[in-house]
């Protein structure tokens, strides 16, 4: 069972929240998991061409009433 | 299939004559266009657009420029693309870091906007294209 990681980027403009995932990313080892959350507008397509780029897996991605994003990522390509 | 992506970062008239132009040409030889909008280029792509004005430098010439697409009945630029959109694979993303800084909300957006996006997707989906900056 690997470890849960959270990215707060909520606040932050592109490509800060990407650029914060990527900080944890650089720490995290194959089974963690990784909870992101932003409010910039282009997070979504963002983070699905981050994953896809990556090869990591997206577990869960969605929104909130308030406009809070929250992603949650499986870190599966660490080499 | 690589295409042509075209970074639009000014708000200059003859930017955007040259943006419709190269969109629709794109569209017509069946290239896949994506367009990036970002900077002083933003406010032209919501619904309540700003007056077009041509650079200072280029004042000279633009208004014969201009006069002359009129008589031409060349279309304008919102036309172009919205044209290009019909025919062509033509998709239109927007800045959201410049749309965060001028307070650009999602219903600020004209429809001819497909979604506002970071530079990650738009490097991603890039990849291998032509880039034009404009």
């Amino acid at each position: 069972m690997g470890e849960k990681k959270l990215v707060d980027a909520r606040g932050m403009a592109c490509p800060g929240p990407i650029a914060k995932l990527t900080r944890a990313y650089r720490e995290a080892k194959n089974g963690d998991i990784i909870e992101i959350l932003a409010t910039d507008q282009g997070f979504i397509p963002d983070i699905k061409s981050w994953v896809e780029s990556t090869g990591n897996k997206l577990l869960e991605l969605g929104q909130d009433g308030s406009g809070v994003i929250r992603a949650v990522i499986e870190v599966t390509a660490k080499k | 299939m690589p295409g042509l992506s075209i970074i639009i970062a000014r708000g200059q008239a003859e930017n955007f004559v040259s943006l419709g132009v190269l969109t629709q040409t794109a569209a017509s030889l069946g290239i896949p266009v994506k367009i990036f909008v970002t900077g002083l280029a933003v406010p032209y792509f919501t619904k309540n657009k700003p007056e077009l004005r041509p650079s200072a430098e280029f004042a000279d010439y633009a208004k014969k420029m201009f006069e002359g697409m009129q008589k031409l009945n060349a279309p304008s630029w919102y036309d172009m693309l919205k044209s290009a959109k019909e025919i062509g694979d033509v998709k239109i993303f927007a800045c959201s870091m410049t749309a965060e800084a001028l307070g650009v909300k999602k219903d600020d957006w004209d429809p001819i906007v497909d979604d506002v996006v970071g530079a990650t997707f738009f490097l991603t989906k890039t990849a291998g294209d032509t880039v034009i900056y404009i």
